[in-house]
């Protein structure tokens, strides 16, 4: 189906539609979610709670840019928004200095997959982890990254500093990436 | 959105380009909760449809259980209510007493005891009372014109349950009241005295009228108050035979009466009978016990015709509640029987020519069915029927879980069979191999609305051999189902493909046998699908079919 039918399917409420629709765009769409969960089982209560919002307001895309960017901003906000329920999550945002990570460091150079990369993401604190992910990966301005969690600009802009550090840190003692030294060479071999 | 030195470190363009790589397969139950959410009219059926299954559960199990009041004496009880109520606003007893309708005539004095005795003449407040149960009122001196007094009673006296020993004495001596009591029914005599308001009369003047001529019979011989009381009957019969049978007998009776007593019983008020009257009353008791005797045919026509409890004829509707335990299995249909051959729906498997049937390897399980129908007898041994039957069958698949997802595509046929499009999402249960070995279940929740037929082959009222047939539109409630993938290689799951309103054929055979109110009934059934379990869309047909043992209990239905 092409995506045009799906989209024209799924504003008819169209059940086939609808699940052409979720399972074109739900594995990339919850490995979105697992970055931003404690843990699997959040992640697709946030994919489903996502989705339903993606069918009920499927009315108001206006084909004016890629579908799977509308929904995945709503997968996002949707993300964000059961994080802030947490009241953990909303004190992690204010820490500067996160507790070092414990990482063990692996014997054998792996080749960088990218499970291994979102899983060291998750090692991160989650207020590091949200805002790296916001910035890094998905695109958003500081600007929006304070508006969408309540906090000061300066405050995401120090928190995703020490995230990167924390992560590229974590990447090099899983032997994920090289050492600065080795860096450049190491770039261009991985593509 | 983007800050525009994004992309200039490498580093953060690395963990972008990775984390875009990875993907994940939800499990099952997310698709479901949303698709749940977004159809929430299915929800409202199912609980519609549940709501009246129960509700109907409920009340036929209440019924088996407590079973209503028989229609014979509902009947009974709403007729002598509604006269009840046209005459008297108290009660009005359901069943009807046995009463035996005595007469004695005196020259003194004439007595009637009732159930609840009355004494005329003791006051009008009390005669006016309705709700004096158990006040002995007796009669004295009682001088009844008889037109009025029939035309009252015309309306009170019911049929008696047992035929009336009317007996005739002839005495010139007094006769104690209490040794030789009339006994009428209980509604009469208060009829009779809250008549006296319906003729327009009042109630004193109803007693004077009685007392005056009971007065007058003491110096008679006494056939005044035999045909009083004589007349009461008729007019009794009369009722009972909601005026139809008794003008004739009634006419007779005034006449005999009349002929009795040498003329109008009002007459008599005014004048003493005389001695030649007397003798010519006793020179006609044989054509009173003539006129006992048409009393007495009469009085059984009309017990026969109103009183028994109609026996032979038999209830029409029924209620009926089955349970069936089931075997389930399915057909699969639909495969490229050779070349150059068009199959219409054939799926599309290049590595795997033929029939899905030969791919697979699927094995029966057990469901049940349960429901309740209303039967209705068209004549002796055929009867009609309709009503709800949720339906629980499954099957049992063997095939390979694997960690690895892959992809599972499913063509999309048009209604020609041409393969127009394809569903495409990701299994991890193989068809040909995989980690491990697993039986999975397919799951299908039916609720349907039989409608056919049983028709009595053998048997007799008591043990029957039956046989039946039905069809049952059919809407599937819920599935946990597994389809077959284009190439065979999978099984994936695609609710929307599957078929909501379907079509089912049942035969069935069963015996019954008769305990008591109830009839049990037990034999083999046999349901099919009709159509697919799938839409036209999906190129495999599946039609589900259940080898079923039904047992049940019909009860009549008010």
């Amino acid at each position: 189906m092409t995506e045009e039918a799906i989209l024209q399917g799924c504003l008819k409420n169209e059940a086939a539609a609808q699940r052409e629709l979720y399972n074109r765009y739900s594995p990339k769409m919850l490995a979105v979610c697992y970055r931003f969960a404690h843990n699997r089982e959040d992640a697709e209560d946030m994919l489903q709670e996502g989705f339903i919002k993606v069918f009920s307001q499927i009315h108001t895309f206006q084909n004016k840019g890629a579908f799977e960017g509308w929904i995945r901003r709503i997968i996002v906000h949707t993300c964000i928004n059961n994080l802030k329920k947490n009241k953990r999550f909303n004190e992690s945002l204010d820490i500067v200095h996160a507790h070092g990570v414990q990482v063990r460091e692996e014997s054998v150079p792996s080749i960088v997959q990218a499970k291994q990369v979102v899983e060291c993401i998750r090692l991160l604190p989650i207020g590091y982890r949200t805002v790296l992910n916001l910035y890094a990966i998905e695109g958003y301005s500081h600007k929006e990254i304070a508006d969408m969690l309540d906090i000061e600009e300066s405050t995401s802009r120090s928190q995703y500093t020490r995230a990167k550090q924390m992560l590229e840190d974590i990447l090099i003692r899983k032997k994920i990436l090289p050492k600065p030294r080795e860096k450049s060479e190491w770039l261009v071999a991985i593509r | 959105m983007k800050e525009s030195n994004f992309y200039s470190d490498e580093f953060e363009q690395l963990i972008r380009e990775k984390t875009e790589q990875y993907k994940m397969y939800p499990s099952e139950k997310v698709w479901k909760g949303v698709h749940n959410s977004l159809h929430t009219k299915r929800k409202w059926f199912i609980g519609t449809m549940a709501f009246l299954v129960g509700g109907i559960l409920f009340f036929a199990g209440r019924e088996l259980i407590n079973p209503s009041v028989h229609p014979v004496l509902a009947t009974k009880a709403l007729a002598a209510s509604d006269s009840g109520a046209a005459l008297s606003k108290t009660p009005v007893p359901a069943v009807i007493r046995r009463s035996a309708l005595t007469a004695y005539h005196s020259t003194n004095n004439a007595t009637a005891i009732t159930g609840r005795d009355i004494s005329a003449g003791t006051g009008n407040e009390e005669a006016q009372d309705q709700s004096y149960k158990g006040i002995t009122i007796t009669l004295s001196h009682l001088v009844i014109s008889q037109p009025d007094l029939s035309e009252f009673l015309s309306h009170a006296v019911r049929l008696p349950d047992e035929a009336p020993a009317l007996t005739v004495i002839a005495s010139k001596g007094n006769i104690s009241a209490d040794a030789v009591p009339a006994k009428v029914s209980e509604d009469a005599l208060a009829h009779n005295i809250h008549g006296a308001g319906e003729t327009g009369q009042k109630p004193g003047e109803t007693e004077r009228t009685v007392a005056a001529e009971l007065a007058d019979a003491d110096a008679s011989d006494g056939l005044n108050a035999r045909s009083v009381l004589e007349s009461l009957s008729e007019k009794g019969v009369q009722e009972a035979r909601n005026s139809r049978l008794g003008h004739n007998l009634l006419a007779r009776t005034r006449s005999a009466s009349s002929t009795v007593s040498g003329g109008k019983v009002s007459d008599l008020s005014e004048s003493r009978v005389s001695d030649s009257a007397a003798i010519s009353a006793n020179a006609s008791a044989t054509s009173i016990a003539e006129a006992s005797d048409r009393e007495r045919l009469t009085w059984l026509h009309d017990y026969a015709m109103y009183t028994l409890p109609s026996t032979a004829r038999q209830p029409r509707t029924y209620l009926q509640l089955t349970l069936s335990p089931t075997i389930n299995y399915r057909t699969l249909s639909g495969g490229d029987d050779g070349p150059g051959k068009f199959v219409p729906q054939a799926p599309v498997s290049p590595l795997h020519p033929g029939d899905a049937q030969r791919y697979v390897d699927h094995s029966p399980a057990i469901g049940f069915q349960v429901g309740g129908s209303v039967l209705y007898r068209v004549t002796r041994n055929l009867s009609i029927k309709g009503g709800l039957q949720f339906n629980f069958s499954q099957y049992k698949i063997r095939a390979y879980a694997s960690n690895s997802p892959q992809q599972a595509t499913i063509a999309l046929s048009s209604y020609y069979g041409y393969i127009i499009d394809s569903l495409t999402s990701y299994t991890r249960v193989g068809n040909f191999g995989g980690r491990t070995q697993q039986t999975y279940s397919n799951d299908y929740y039916q609720l349907s609305a039989p409608v056919g037929f049983e028709l009595r082959v053998l048997g007799n009222e008591r043990l029957q051999f039956n046989i039946g047939a039905t069809i049952q539109p059919s809407y599937l409630l819920n599935t946990n189902s597994y389809m077959l993938t284009s190439d065979y290689t999978g099984y994936t799951k695609e609710p929307s493909l599957f078929r909501r309103w379907n079509f089912s054929g049942g035969l069935e055979a069963f015996l019954t046998y008769k305990v008591g109110g109830v009839r049990l009934q037990a034999g083999p059934e046999f349901r099919y699908q009709l159509l697919s379990t799938y839409t036209t869309q999906y190129p495999i047909n599946e039609n589900l079919k259940g080898y079923g043992f039904k047992i049940g209990i019909v009860k009549e239905l008010p």
